[in-house]
């Protein structure tokens, strides 16, 4: 008899990271619930639910991203977790932090410290992001829709080349590594301000 | 762009992509250790890659995440019934197709079964799919792609062990599948994974993935014997040869399936391609076995795995699996015709999609 274990956490979180639709959705089912019923709670609503759980979920896809990455805990905790401290840092900031502490004995202090460790690392990521995001805006057409198209949307160069009307892959090619050209300039100039 | 631009971006992305051939990486190391000024701009062609191909599939995974809260999944949960009958109707119009159908799967290598004389019952979709897909997309051009990627290729039939979602079906049907979708009684499409199999018995145990999916709105009301029935028992069926679900009934021919394999049954039972998992029930609504071939020597006689293979699977699975097989028979009391209306219930088509 061979048997292949369903509620394998590391085979679904192996899938996750690979960007797999029907492991992001079965995750996203399994534990949106919780934690929308935590944010109702809390002050939030379903649509602050819905921003803080996709948030936390990118900080698990980003952190499954490494080669020796390993989960310490359930995909839920780990989750869940996140988004708590992601909705109680917004709250914070936008000074609604209720007056009595929201209870949060699940928690031991050096798990806590090990998820601020990933949240930070999960900031300057985004702060990276968002220079590259502002040097595409930079960019201007069609180099900001071509590299979009191939980083993005996954199109071939073929394909490419008929969307934008080169006269060949080629063509395409030599374009696309002139934008890439002018982006490292406008990259640089972002970080550097 | 001058010559060395576009250089360093083509060996850029070769490294990157990990396509280069050893001299060429030798040589580019090589470079890099003599040339500082090449070294610094190629570092940051690098990095700039890596960096778009990250935030392309950050960006990914970002749209992924919203629409899967915005409720759009990928696979269409209903299929609206109007759609339902046009793809019935796709089925008519490829007909033509439809002599693709008689040709039947054929075990291969290590299997003890002979050949010549045995026919599993799964069923060959692709062609037929195809042009369902064809019309099907005209049909749905507005909304997103609703039905799993790839192309049918085999159906089966199978049935609920638990109210759960755990469900049984032949090994042969499963096997090799990327991915396999349940199709109700209503029509709804439910992604399923396959939990445990046994080539030997020819079974397979499977369970829906959503957790909140129940197969019926009670507890599965039939039970699965652990005795052997009699010769000359009558037995009965429900199966998806088609997309229909259809009854067939019959007796049990022989105590001992194909090569007197006693883990079978022999019946006599009209079976066809796409009925292979269907449960085989005696007049009290208890599950003898599960339908697996068909002999070739004569157009009723059918094998099925008795349902003690099944059980002998199921109690070899860990226990701290939720699946709890049924332990009332709430079908004993019921004539043929209610018996049948409850078990459209538990009963669902299988379908085995591969690349």
């Amino acid at each position: 008899m061979l048997y292949r274990p369903l509620e394998s956490e590391e085979q679904l979180l192996a899938e996750f990271a690979m960007g797999d639709r029907a492991a992001t959705e079965r995750i996203y089912k399994q534990h949106f619930k919780i934690i929308n019923g935590w944010i109702l709670k809390n002050g939030g609503s379903t649509d602050d639910a819905a921003d803080v759980f996709q948030e936390a979920m990118m900080v698990m896809y980003e952190k499954a991203q490494a080669a020796d990455f390993r989960l310490q805990c359930k995909i839920g905790t780990y989750v869940f977790a996140i988004s708590k401290n992601l909705w109680l840092k917004k709250l914070k900031a936008e000074d609604r932090l209720p007056a009595v502490a929201i209870k949060d004995s699940d928690n031991e202090d050096g798990q806590d410290a090990a998820y601020e460790d990933d949240l930070n690392i999960h900031r300057e990521r985004e702060v990276h992001f968002e220079q590259l995001s502002s040097a595409l805006e930079q960019l201007g057409e069609p180099c900001r829709s071509l590299l979009k198209a191939f980083y993005e949307q996954n199109k071939t160069m073929q394909e490419i080349s008929a969307d934008f009307g080169y006269t060949n892959p080629e063509n395409a090619k030599t374009q696309k590594y002139k934008c890439l050209t002018r982006l490292r300039k406008l990259f640089y100039a972002v970080k550097a301000n | 762009m001058i010559l060395n631009e576009y250089e360093i971006w083509v060996t850029a992305e070769a490294f990157v992509g990990g396509t280069m051939p050893a001299d060429a990486l030798h040589e580019l190391k090589q470079r890099l250790i003599d040339d500082h000024a090449y070294n610094a701009s190629f570092r940051a062609c690098v990095d700039l890659l890596r960096s778009m191909e990250k935030a392309g599939k950050r960006q990914q995974m970002k749209n992924m995440l919203q629409e899967i809260g915005a409720g759009k999944s990928a696979v269409k949960k209903s299929i609206p019934l109007r759609s339902y009958y046009i793809r019935t109707a796709a089925v008519a119009a490829g007909m033509a197709l439809l002599t693709s159908l008689s040709t039947i799967w054929v075990m291969n290598n290590s299997s003890k079964k002979d050949v010549s004389q045995y026919n599993v019952l799964r069923r060959e979709l692709e062609n037929i799919k195809r042009s369902q897909n064809q019309l099907l997309k005209d049909i749905n051009t507005n909304t997103k792609t609703s039905q799993p990627v790839s192309v049918v290729k085999y159906t089966g039939t199978g049935f609920a062990i638990s109210n759960n979602g755990y469900f049984v079906t032949n090994y042969h049907v499963t096997e090799g599948a990327d991915s396999v979708y349940i199709q109700n009684h209503e029509g709804d499409y439910f992604k399923a994974r396959v939990l445990a199999y046994e080539p030997q018995t020819d079974l397979a145990i499977l369970k829906v993935e959503d957790d909140d999916f129940r197969f019926g709105s009670t507890e599965v009301p039939y039970t699965f014997s652990g005795a052997k029935a009699g010769l000359g028992s009558k037995v009965y069926t429900l199966g998806f040869p088609d997309d229909e679900i259809v009854y067939n009934e019959g007796y049990i021919s022989a105590k001992n399936g194909f090569q007197n394999d006693s883990m079978q049954y022999r019946l006599e039972l009209p079976a066809d391609p796409g009925q292979s998992g269907a449960p085989v029930l005696d007049a009290n609504g208890n599950v003898l076995a599960i339908v697996t071939a068909k002999g070739k020597q004569n157009e009723g006689n059918t094998y099925a795995e008795s349902s003690n293979a099944l059980l002998k699977l199921v109690h070899s699975l860990p226990k701290s699996l939720s699946l709890h097989l049924p332990k009332t028979n709430k079908l004993r009391h019921l004539n043929r015709e209610e018996q049948i209306k409850k078990l459209e219930f538990y009963t669902c088509s299988v379908k085995v999609y591969k690349k």
